[in-house]
């Protein structure tokens, strides 16, 4: 058996307090940074890689599609038949609760 | 075993019977009307058995009668099973009337073809 | 003697749902306007009544609500009882809440809407048999509630009619629901033949583990993790809560929150008993953590914007079943007072929190759907230059359901970890591994709804009045962010003394 004891603190307050300060610090650093900065005329626009912004606005956007892509491709094997899985037939629906009545009902006679 | 006892066990085994048959329908037939059907067997198998329990030998039923009141039966099952009458004509309804919007929406009530809802 | 109120509202709590629901219908054919207001008179009024209650439970104790007869003699059963303890006041509270903001909420929504009348029947109807499920202490009146829900719940699914898909899933959950009633009916049957009794005090007293017992716990216990949509059965609750009208939406949610409630009492109160506890809860942990993993893998694959969060819904009632699951397994040894009551504590906060955190993230992704008639993750963005207080309320809930601190999602998440870790380091491991899944879930969905150029997509915020609904919503996430100790020694500490000390005669 693990001998842990539970110890410890969680407030809210002071961990809101805590973001509070350190934004506040944060603020306080960038104010002191170089003033003789100066802004260039394509501020506000997205950088993508360097290239230019494409004029349709939409294109700018990424779809929801895209992201996470790499990690869905990656684990295609696990995925797809999850998504395959869920037919929406209804006879499959009622398999599901059928199959797990057994297994639970299996399961209740031998360990209970 | 007696005639008797295998006639006591009987009310049972059509509860079985009836349970089994509309599961079967409701797993593994595509037609919805059908799976309704199916649904409306383990409604009457459900209601056979409360009634069947709720007999016992040499009581009378719980109707105004000169009866003592410790001979007769308790109604709770009997009360049990009219309200899962009237639920299931409730439940009933709305699934047929379910169906026939399924019916104009997708023009087929084949479970095959109403799985618009997947993924 | 005089009439204690007080005593009573376990009834009021019913009735008035009930009786509003139809009060509504019939007021509406006079005039539409007055038609809202008795419904959210009757909102009202089941919320005023659930504090009462609940302020009777916090202050006294909690007691039994009897109809009929007012001891259990020999020949005489014919008692209709309500637990009114602090189980059902952690349920009905979150219920209320829920209820009230969905109901502001929907006045905007089906502002153009004609037959608004009947859907706000259908609410009610549902709300009155989700009280009734959580409230009831006696097996026969749970299968009414089930039933009534069911219907009610059902109809409310397949509001929109117009539209195929709504009729589809609304199908779904119905012959689910319906079987599932039928088998609930059955397992009803083999109690009542065994002992004669219905109440939840009285059987608790009976159960031992034969072999009809055993077979009523494994119907009854897969039956209400059906209607609390764990994975494997969950696939009905993504296609109603996407198809559901958007007002009723986070209402479809908390009738299989409500389930989960009632199957917690039911393993507890009537089976926990004379049944060896730990291989149920066991079941429960199993199940959770299915639900939980496969809950959100499936979610990250989504693009419509509701299903996604009926996905992540699904995955939110797997901390819940896992965390009380450890309490369960735990229950009546050594452990239990090392972490199971811990498990406990965070898996009933959780219970609320989510109740209250999901409707928010429902009612805004709502918004944006009523705004732009656009659910799909790809068509939309920018929403945030024109929709900045819908922004906002969804940030909120995003956080919390991403388990942020300091959000009240993490309060709860932070209990179930360290709890469920002592059980088991690999759970609390899964939970970790869920929750970051959850945070980058909902990174995406901000990103691509809310952030991004302005693309048009709308011409301006939602109504107050919906808007209002979900700073009802966002206030009570706040208060719990702010006051989680607060919470769980108030309302989560009396539910779980309720839950564990059997249920009262």
């Amino acid at each position: 058996m693990i001998d842990i004891v539970l110890e410890g603190i969680w407030s809210p307050i002071v961990f809101i307090l805590v973001i509070l300060i350190t934004t506040l610090v944060a603020y306080i650093l960038y104010e002191m940074g170089n003033p003789s900065y100066k802004r260039t005329k394509h501020k506000g626009e997205p950088f993508i890689s360097g290239n230019r912004p494409p004029k349709d606005i939409r294109k700018i956007h990424v779809p929801g599609d895209n992201l996470f892509w790499g990690f869905t491709e990656a684990l295609k094997n696990y995925f797809e038949p999850l998504v395959e899985g869920h037919t929406g037939k209804l006879n499959d629906y009622m398999y599901w609760v059928v199959i797990t009545l057994a297994v639970v009902l299996i399961y209740i006679y031998m360990a209970v | 075993m007696t005639l008797e006892s295998i006639l006591m066990t009987l009310p049972y085994i059509t509860v079985v019977v009836l349970f089994s048959l509309g599961l079967f329908t409701v797993l593994f037939k595509k037609n919805l009307i059908k799976i309704i059907m199916g649904i409306a067997l383990m409604q009457n198998g459900a209601n056979l058995f409360l009634v069947s329990l709720a007999y016992r030998r040499g009581e009378y039923a719980p109707i105004f009668t000169s009866a003592e009141s410790t001979d007769m039966v308790m109604p709770t099952a009997h009360a049990l099973t009219l309200t899962s009458i009237v639920i299931g004509v409730a439940t009933t309804a709305l699934l047929l009337s379910f169906v026939i919007m399924i019916k104009r929406h997708y023009g087929s009530i084949n479970t095959d073809d109403v799985r618009r809802c997947k993924e | 003697m005089s009439f204690d109120i007080m005593l009573h509202t376990p009834t009021f709590i019913l009735a008035m749902p009930l009786l509003f629901a139809f009060l509504t219908i019939l007021v509406s054919k006079f005039s539409k306007k007055f038609g809202e207001m008795t419904f959210l008179l009757g909102l009202l009024l089941t919320g005023f009544f659930v504090f009462l209650m609940s302020y009777r439970i916090f202050t006294d104790g909690g007691w039994i609500y009897t109809f009929g007869a007012e001891e259990v003699t020999t020949r005489n059963f014919f008692r209709i009882t309500f637990i009114a303890d602090g189980f059902a006041a952690l349920a009905t509270i979150t219920i209320a809440i829920t209820a009230i903001a969905a109901g502001i909420y929907s006045f905007g929504y089906l502002e153009k809407e004609m037959s608004s009348d009947k859907f706000y029947t259908l609410f009610l109807l549902t709300l009155g048999g989700v009280n009734g499920m959580v409230l009831t202490g006696d097996l026969f009146n749970l299968f009414v509630w089930f039933e009534v829900t069911s219907v009610a719940s059902c109809a409310l699914v397949a509001y929109e009619n117009y539209r195929g898909r709504s009729v589809e899933a609304a199908l779904k959950y119905m012959v689910l629901s319906t079987v599932g009633g039928l088998v609930v009916l059955f397992s009803i049957g083999l109690l009542y033949g065994q002992y004669g009794v219905l109440n939840y005090a009285l059987l608790s007293g009976s159960i031992s583990r034969t072999f009809l017992d055993k077979l009523a716990l494994a119907l009854l216990l897969v039956i209400f993790a059906m209607k609390a949509s764990s994975v494997p059965m969950h696939m009905w609750a993504p296609d109603a809560y996407g198809e559901a009208p958007g007002p009723a939406t986070p209402f479809i949610a908390i009738t299989s929150l409500g389930s989960l409630f009632v199957l917690f009492r039911l393993l507890f109160g009537v089976f926990g008993v004379g049944i060896d506890t730990a291989a149920i809860g066991a079941i429960l942990v199993i199940l959770g953590v299915l639900s939980m993993f496969v809950g959100v893998t499936m979610a990250l694959v989504q693009n419509d914007l509701k299903r996604l969060i009926a996905y992540l819904s699904v995955s939110q009632m797997g901390y819940m079943m896992m965390a009380v699951g450890v309490g369960l397994a735990t229950l009546n040894t050594v452990e239990y007072q090392n972490f199971g009551e811990l498990a406990m504590k965070g898996g009933l906060f959780h219970m609320i929190n989510d109740g209250v955190y999901k409707a928010l993230l429902f009612l805004s992704a709502v918004a944006v759907i009523h705004k732009t008639d656009l659910r799909s993750l790809n068509d939309l963005g920018g929403l945030a230059h024109k929709m900045p207080y819908t922004t906002m309320f969804f940030l909120v809930g995003a956080l919390s359901i991403a388990g942020i601190p300091p959000m009240s999602g993490f309060s709860s998440k932070l209990l179930i970890y360290q709890s469920v870790y002592l059980y088991n380091p690999i759970l609390a491991v899964i939970a970790l591994v869920v929750s970051i899944i959850t945070f980058a879930i909902m990174g995406k969905v901000f990103f691509n709804a809310f952030l991004g150029p302005d693309q048009g997509l709308t011409d301006g915020e939602v109504s107050n009045v919906m808007l209002s609904g979900m700073a009802i919503l966002t206030a009570v996430v706040i208060l719990f962010t702010l006051f989680p100790n607060l919470v769980v020694s108030e309302i989560v500490t009396p539910a779980i003394e309720a839950l564990t000390g059997g249920v009262l005669p």
